[in-house]
């Protein structure tokens, strides 16, 4: 049932037909009924009257053959009376049957009895309701009655009645049987022809819409057909045009729209091609004197001694300047691939609380050098991801690195947790930071927190967005919360497996030793 | 003296590459072409070849295979760009390892190529045994029933580096510094590129490891023939 609703709702060529033909049924009934109620009456008219005038003639003829007989003895009345019978019925029972029935009326006491029927008929067949309206009347009384026949047949009749007096034996009611299986036989067939023709019509106005409809419903699927390609990225299907009417003026808007999106698409295409392909082209072009530079700025560096001290310390800028170029160009090439969308994710399995434990040894130094520690919390000895781990060690850095920037001197907890199907590392730290203006920036690209902070180890302001990146390319999230002077806290949300998306967070954003 | 065949279209960088590896003792010859390569390879057998991806005249990637169908030596891709690709196209290629430009430092350069030149396993006499291979550390010879394998220097070492702990499950970032002398890389791709290589040659069916066998989530370790 619901199927068929649904697939009712579903096509509009389904819904045009199904209410074509409930319309045309109710208009198709509606007629069909009229006419046949006239032609009912019609013929039924025709055929009482002709009833009629027959019963008169026939009622009138018997009784003046009765007054003829007046005086006449017993048996000559009752051959008159057979003659009569014998001369106003049909021998057949069926269709033409035409009988009479003679019945004393109720008020004649009169001992001889006239009362007689043809072929067998049932006195029975005539009701109470025509005799007693045969008594009370004057002229003929008329019934549609069932003509019953001893031994079982009905058949449907008209019975016409009067009054008619028998000599020496009184008062009797005489009444014609017309049998009506002729007229009903016609009424059905008349009937039957006109509720054929209803359905046939009915039929016929259903395959006509369908036809119509078709002509219109097509094009509509083939648009819609080709638009659902067009989602998937097929851009080459147009559809068929072969008339001048609207629905073609649909087409061909489709097809010049199909166009003009195939070909922007193109041109977009083309232009992150040739985007991406200038990316890389400059990363190659750039890295490879840049290796030279390195190498030639680390043979000078290394025998600096023999410097005099400016041009010593010229040496050692420009080293340090390179590293710093060379992170910047490192970066602003991994946000590029993110911009051009072909970053990928290469994932191995590893134990995650071994690299955290590893980035934060690998920052042992330098965060000794500003005076504070990382200290790791793990809830788990180890646990295995599904990740690309060069990806999460660049998160991870970041925000070590972040966070140890802006510690001010505080110790920095890290913690990890492992839950069913994510797990989350924290890195709290209690420093300056961060109040709710800066909270939404600190994920953008080149932003400076506190623009009179010096940035450590050269960082390049663009860490903490290649971190967010890093952290989505793994259908994970990477959060940042902060109060000014309170320090700040970053969870780092990620799936065990990077196929799958995040579906809790282990690690609450705001941490449970902050209170407002 | 040890000579390396540097091979990378970069005039500039070739000659600093020289400058830096004569520094540190090492013969130099500069080829700036790959279709030129081969031929100088043939001519002169260097010890080890340093390798740039992109080259004029033949793509970096085909002369390593060119020079891996007939030798054993130690090749070291160089690949101006990080992704990936390049990088597994090179290490499938036949190469050993690979440097990403720019290096750190010139003595990363120069402590890559030491370590794929030094001798390793020297202290160990005798025969190893994996699986069903016999390893002559020695002769630097791995047999099958008497029948040498023929392995790079690199993929004999891997091998002796399970072989020589047989209970021991390695990880990948434990091979990387058994193997290849790195503190602590995360490049995994090296190791598992290796071992598939390692495993086409050694495996009776590379499919179905039997020798080199994978622990799931941690690393390899050398398998026990007849017990998997």
């Amino acid at each position: 049932m619901n199927t068929i609703f649904s697939k009712f709702r579903g096509s509009l060529a389904l819904k045009v037909i199904v209410s074509t033909i409930v319309l045309s049924l109710a208009v198709i009934f509606a007629a069909g009924s009229a006419l046949n109620s006239q032609l009912t009456t019609g013929i039924k008219k025709v055929n009482l009257q002709s009833s009629i005038i027959e019963a008169r003639s026939t009622i009138f003829n018997a009784q003046y053959r009765l007054l003829l007989a007046q005086g006449q003895r017993d048996s000559e009345v009752r051959k008159v009376v057979n003659d009569v019978i014998a001369s106003a019925t049909s021998l057949s029972t069926n269709e033409n049957a035409r009988e009479v029935i003679f019945l004393k009326s109720p008020g004649n006491s009169i001992k001889l009895n006239y009362e007689t029927t043809s072929n067998l008929v049932d006195p029975d067949s005539i009701p109470k309701y025509l005799s007693d309206k045969v008594q009370k009347g004057d002229d003929i009384s008329i019934s549609y009655v069932t003509i019953k026949y001893i031994g079982g047949s009905n058949i449907p009749g008209l019975a016409i009645g009067d009054k008619v007096s028998i000599p020496n034996a009184g008062q009797y009611e005489m009444y014609m049987l017309f049998s009506l299986v002729n007229q009903n036989t016609t009424l059905t067939l008349i009937q039957n022809y006109l509720l054929l023709t209803g359905l046939f019509l009915v039929l016929l106005i259903g395959l006509i819409t369908w036809l119509v409809v078709r002509q219109v419903v097509r094009p509509v699927r083939q648009a819609s057909r080709i638009a659902t390609q067009f989602t998937a990225g097929d851009f080459s299907e147009r559809m068929n045009v072969r008339s001048q009417d609207e629905i073609a003026t649909l087409g061909n808007a489709f097809n010049e729209m199909a166009e003009s999106l195939e070909k922007q698409i193109a041109r977009l295409e083309n232009l992150s091609r040739v985007q991406q392909r200038f990316v890389s082209d400059v990363s190659h072009e750039l890295r490879t004197p840049l290796t030279t530079l390195r190498l030639a700025s680390e043979v000078i560096n290394s025998s600096r001694q023999e410097f005099d001290p400016i041009v010593a310390r010229s040496a050692e800028l420009m080293v340090a300047q390179l590293d710093r170029f060379e992170r910047l160009l490192q970066d602003l090439l991994e946000i590029s691939r993110f911009d051009a969308e072909v970053a990928v994710l290469e994932a191995t399995e590893f134990d995650l609380v071994a690299l955290v434990q590893r980035c934060a040894e690998d920052l042992l130094l330098v965060a000794k050098e500003r005076s504070t520690e990382l200290r790791v919390y793990s809830i788990v000895e180890s646990v295995v991801v599904q990740a690309d781990i060069r990806r999460v060690e660049r998160i991870l850095r970041n925000i070590f690195s972040n966070a140890i920037d802006h510690a001010e001197e505080k110790p920095i907890a890290i913690t990890i947790v492992a839950g069913e199907s994510d797990v989350a590392v924290g890195v709290r730290d209690f420093g300056v930071g961060l109040d709710a203006s800066t909270l939404i920036q600190v994920f953008d690209r080149f932003w400076r927190g506190d623009p009179s902070r010096s940035r450590t180890h050269g960082s390049t302001g663009l860490g903490l967005s290649i971190a967010l990146e890093d952290a989505r390319l793994h259908n994970g999230e990477l959060e940042a919360w902060g109060r000014p002077g309170k320090g700040a806290h970053f969870v780092l949300t990620l799936p065990k497996d990077s196929m799958a998306t995040i579906s809790s967070r282990l690690i609450k954003l705001q941490p449970d030793d902050y209170h407002e | 003296m040890t000579l390396v065949m540097v091979v990378d279209d970069d005039q500039d960088l070739s000659e600093m590459l020289g400058i830096v590896l004569t520094g540190a003792g090492i013969d130099v010859d500069l080829v700036s072409r790959g279709d030129e390569a081969l031929e100088v390879f043939r001519n002169n057998p260097p010890d080890l070849v340093l390798l740039d991806v992109m080259l004029p005249g033949l793509d970096g990637v085909e002369v390593c295979k060119l020079i891996r169908a007939e030798s054993m030596v130690p090749i070291i891709m160089l690949s101006a760009r990080g992704d990936s690709h390049d990088v597994v196209r090179g290490l499938e290629a036949g190469a050993d390892d690979y440097m990403v430009k720019p290096f750190k430092h010139p003595s990363e350069l120069v402590a890559r190529i030491r370590t794929r030149l030094r001798r390793t396993n020297t202290d160990i006499s005798g025969l190893l045994t994996i699986g069903d291979l016999a390893i002559d550390v020695a002769a630097h010879q791995v047999l099958r029933a008497g029948k040498q394998i023929a392995l790079t220097r690199l993929e004999f070492d891997l091998l002796v580096a399970l072989a020589k702990e047989p209970g021991r499950v390695f990880s990948r970032d434990a091979l990387l510094s058994e193997v290849w002398g790195y503190r602590h890389s995360t490049d995994t791709r090296l190791v598992n590129v290796h071992v598939q290589r390692l495993r086409a040659k050694i495996e009776h069916d590379a499919e179905r490891p039997e020798i080199v066998v994978t622990v799931r989530g941690v690393g390899y370790k050398a398998g026990v023939m007849g017990r998997s």
